[in-house]
Order: structure tokens, then sequence, then C-alpha cells
């Protein structure tokens, strides 16, 4: 019993990990522009079959070059940052087509809620034609861990070495974010760019430097996330990442949009809601995770850990 | 006379229907204190907008030690070493006292985001520096004890002070000041005349100041520029506007301005 319970606890602190993952993607560009970025998801599944080909993947029957793989496989961890790294880049190119075109011509902020959908929607079409709508697995076993066992046994329980390395690997990146975000001087940057940009750059500060800075983490920060779920789970077809997309919306708007901390706090709860779940109801799962929601938000309309929104006259 | 060091040639601005600033003409001089008066609406605080690239001109040039500026992004403005505050406080609210001033110390010294990654020795002697440099400005202006509060809990004129400390902290050569002495009492006015004037000796400043507080402005400029709808309609030292007839109409009245 102990042990079911322990190890249903470290699956849900897994998947809350990488929800926590997705919304502090969001709450970066949400704090610098005020805009939610619709196409997050869609940089997950970009970050989950990076992570397959690095890894030595190849491209099934359906693809747009059936049989192909890189040469050589990446270890586990390169090929993730690797991965990481790539969504970051493809997250800039999103901030390229969807968002600074608006920005330059002063749009209304809330055009690229739609701008950047379109975007998403055009990047996982991109990964059907690329990758075929097939799932994929990944190599499972000591070799894709780089030669740890596939599961551990701790305090009687036997846990999924994977489960344990998604939990610490997204720990690891949220503490590392909200220290670079709190400490360094590039994240007192983007905290002054968030907080006002103009005044940013009257003091020197390039904002959209910073801007761009964001969307790159943002979307290593998802990518990171589809490396992980891939790993760990599989890769169903394109249109996985949307669902987790959608999940850490609810994540960021249950901890309280644009709030740090409130994202990960969110995402845990999330995650350890859904896992507690019984698995023969397991169809319930999303239904109890935007039930959370909606009774968050009735009694707390900020979220967990939002502050008051004070307007300014 | 020497080389200006900021110059503005026929700078004219246009809302709709509204010509906010109307070819307006003057130049600053190196380490001068150069006063903006005029009734509210004048254009005042628009003129800063464009001096400081916030909004672009819509004719006319902003000249840097000759060279001509105009439409330059405010970051760029601000590495030439051109600083500004804002008539109705601008301030990081939800970041520290000294973390406002460490913000705007972002570029002195130079360091690169790589050594900041690894954390060079390189990278930790700069944050260092900065450190060093923003409890100075902050001592300067009378802040250590705040240093830690968050610059949204701070009374008035202990904000006003931070935001000075903040442009000052991007070392500039020249400062603009928007009413920096609005809201503050008689004793407070007194304060910030002796400071303005002892920051222009220490930082080598040239400053330009919009105020309403016309006495105040008269002690402590070189000389001043008077608007009137956008229209500059007097330039001189103090005591020359003083004594112009149409400043006198359209301004100070013939008593002077109460503030």
């Amino acid at each position: 019993m102990i042990e079911t319970l322990l190890q249903t606890l470290l699956n849900g602190a897994a998947s809350g990990g990488v929800y926590a993952l997705v919304a502090l993607g969001y709450t970066l560009v949400f704090s610098v522009l005020g805009v939610i970025n619709f196409a997050q998801g869609a940089l997950f599944s970009v970050g989950g079959y990076l992570t397959f080909l690095l890894m030595g993947g190849r491209i099934g029957v359906n693809g747009a070059l059936p049989g192909w793989g890189l040469p050589g496989g990446l270890p586990f961890w390169l090929a993730l940052l690797l991965a990481a790294a790539g969504s970051g880049l493809v997250g800039l190119l999103v901030e390229r087509v969807a968002f600074a075109p608006l920005r330059r011509r002063n749009a209304e902020p809330l055009l690229a809620l739609i701008t950047s959908l379109g975007a998403g929607v055009v990047l996982v079409n991109l990964l059907q034609l690329l990758m075929g709508a097939e799932g994929y697995a990944f190599p499972h076993g000591s070799d894709a861990l780089g030669g740890l066992p596939d599961a551990l046994v701790i305090a009687g329980a036997r846990i999924r070495t994977i489960q344990l390395l998604l939990l610490l690997i997204s720990a690891a990146a949220v503490l590392a974010l909200s220290l670079w975000l709190e400490r360094s001087r590039g994240g007192r940057a983007l905290r002054a760019v968030a907080e006002d940009a103009t005044t940013a750059q009257l003091l020197g500060i390039h904002s959209e430097a910073m801007v761009r800075l964001a969307f790159f983490l943002s979307g290593a920060l998802a990518g990171l996330g589809g490396g992980l779920i891939g790993v760990s789970v599989s890769l169903p077809g394109p249109y996985f990442g949307i669902g987790y997309g959608l999940k850490g919306l609810a994540v960021l708007v249950l901890g309280g949009l644009g709030s740090v901390p409130g994202a990960i706090a969110g995402g845990l709860l999330m995650g350890l809601a859904e896992a507690l779940v019984p698995s023969e109801a397991s169809g319930w799962r999303d239904a109890l995770a935007f039930a959370i929601l909606f009774v968050v938000l009735l009694l707390r309309p900020r979220g967990l850990l939002g502050r008051r929104t004070v307007e300014k006259v | 006379m020497s080389q200006p060091l900021l110059e503005v040639r026929e700078l004219s601005r246009r809302f709709g229907g509204l010509l906010a600033v109307d070819r307006v003409s003057f130049a600053v001089q190196p380490g001068e204190i150069f006063g903006l008066i005029g009734p509210n609406g004048a254009g005042k605080t628009t003129l800063f907008n464009l001096i400081s690239g916030v909004t672009p001109p819509s004719s006319g040039a902003v000249l840097w030690r000759g060279e001509p500026i105009t439409g330059q992004p405010p970051h760029r403005l601000n590495r030439l070493g051109l600083a500004r505050t804002f008539q109705n406080l601008r301030l990081f609210e939800g970041l520290s006292v000294l973390e406002n001033v460490l913000v705007a110390l972002q570029r002195r010294p130079r360091s690169s985001a790589a050594g900041g990654l690894l954390n060079s020795a390189g990278h930790r002697r700069a944050e260092r520096q900065r450190l060093q440099a923003a409890w100075q400005l902050l001592e300067e202006l009378g802040l250590t004890a705040l240093a830690e509060r968050q610059a949204g809990t701070l009374a008035y004129g202990d904000r006003r002070r931070l935001e000075m400390a903040r442009a000052l902290a991007t070392g500039p050569s020249l400062l603009l000041l928007d009413e920096p002495a609005a809201g503050l009492n008689p004793a407070e006015k007194d304060q910030l005349c002796q400071l303005i004037g002892g920051l222009r000796q220490r930082h080598q400043l040239t400053v330009i100041i919009i105020e309403h507080h016309v006495p105040l402005l008269m002690r402590l400029c070189d000389r001043m520029a008077v608007l009137d709808f956008g229209v500059r309609i007097a330039l001189g030292t103090p005591e020359e506007v003083r004594r112009d007839p149409q400043v006198i109409e359209a301004y100070l009245g013939t008593g002077g301005h109460a503030s």
C-alpha cells in the first residue's frame, strides 16, 4: 500500500514538474509582453521529436524520408539539452513571425493569440509532414539512460528511473531559472523589462533583445518538457504537445498569471491531483484537472499565488 | 561658444490636429543647468519624450555633440550618455531599491553573457564593481537604509531620489529631470536644489530640468527656455527671462507664479 502511494506520488510530482516547465514558459513570455504564446504546445511536440531524432531515432514509413535518421545516436542527456536549445530557436522563430510584426505595427496585443495559435498549427503540421502521424517509442533500457538501471527500489517501492529523472531534471531546470531570474544581471534586466519596457530601455537595456531571450527560454522549457515526456512515455503523434500546452495553460492560471512560484505550485498540485485518480477512472483525469482550476478560480480569481493587479493611473 | 552637448533644431511633434511641440530650437552647453518652464500642456514633457527617443518627432532634428541622433531608440541614446526621470515616477516597483539601481548599471562595466553563465572571475569582479557603484549612489542620495525595501513601498520623496539614483547609474553626461520637485515640501525643495547642484559637480553633469516652481528654477538654472502652446517664446538667463514682456504676459503674470 505504502509502495503504491509512493509510486503514485512520484508519478504525480514528475508530471507536475513537466506541467510547471510548460507553465513557466508561458510565464516568461506573459511577463514581458502580457500575452500568451499559444504555440507553446507545438514547441513541446518539437522538443519531443528533436530528442527522438537526436537519440538516433529513425523516421517511420509515413514520414517525408522513411527510414532516415541522424547518424549515430547521442546519449539521453545530451540529446535532451540540444533538443531544448533547438526548441528555443524555434521559439525565436515563432516570435519573429507571429509576434514581432504585430509589435512593430503597434497592433492590439490580443491579436498575438491568433497569430501564435496559427504558428503552432503550422509547426505541428510540419512535424506531421516530416515524421508522419504515427507514434514513436523511445528505446528503453539501460543504453537509453546512459547505464542507469530501468527501475530502482527505494524504501521497498519499485520506481521507474525515468520518472525520477523527470522529476529531478524539471526541478533542476525550474530552480536554475528561478535563481537566474532572481540573482543574475540578465534576470534582473528581464524583470525590469517585464515591469516597464520603455523605462528599461531608457536605462540602456535593449528591451527587444530581452523579449527574444524570453522567447528562447520559453521555447527551451517547452522543448525540455516534450523530450522528457517522450522518453518517459512515448510520442503518440505530432499533436501530443497540444494537450500539455493546454494543461500548462491551466497550471499558469491556477498558480496566478505571471507568478513564477505560482507556476511551480500549480504544476505540482495539478500533477499530484491527477496521479491520485485511480487508473480505472483515468478517463476522468483531465476533467479533474479542470474542475480544480474551476474551483480555485471561483475562490481565488487571481490564482493560488497571483498578485493583486494594480491598475496604474 | 563651445560645441553644444545637445541641440534641438526646429523640433515639432503633431498629435492628430494638435501641434504639441512647434518648431522648438535651443542648444545646451556642457556643464549647464538648463530650465524648461511653461504652463501645463505647453509641451515640456513631450519635448523630453522627443529628446529621449520615447516618441519620434514629426519633423526637426536633435543633435548630440553636433551629430544627428533623431529617431534613435532610447537604449542607444542612453548609451550615448542621456538619462531621464519621469514626472509621474516610473520605478520598477516590484524590484528592491538596490536592484532598481543595479538594473541601470547593467552595462557598466561590460561583461559577457557567457562569462555570466560560467561565473568567470571577470564576471564576478564586474558584478562586485556594480554592487559597489550602486551602494555609492544610494549613499549619495541618502537611500542606503532603504536598499532592501521594495521600491513600491517607498515614501514619495524617497522615490524621487531613487529615480535620480537610477538615472545616474547609467553614467549620463546629460540628465533630463521632469518636475523633480513636484510634491515636495519647501524644505525638501531646498535640499533638492543643493542635491542637483552637487550632482552636477561630482558627476560632471549637464542638466535640463522641467519645473513649475519658478523661484527654484531661477535659483538653480544658468539659462532657461519658456514654452507656451508648444512654441518657445523666450530663451536666456533667468534674469532675462524674468524681464521678457512676452513671458510676463503668457505665464508669469505680474507678480510671479505661486506653486
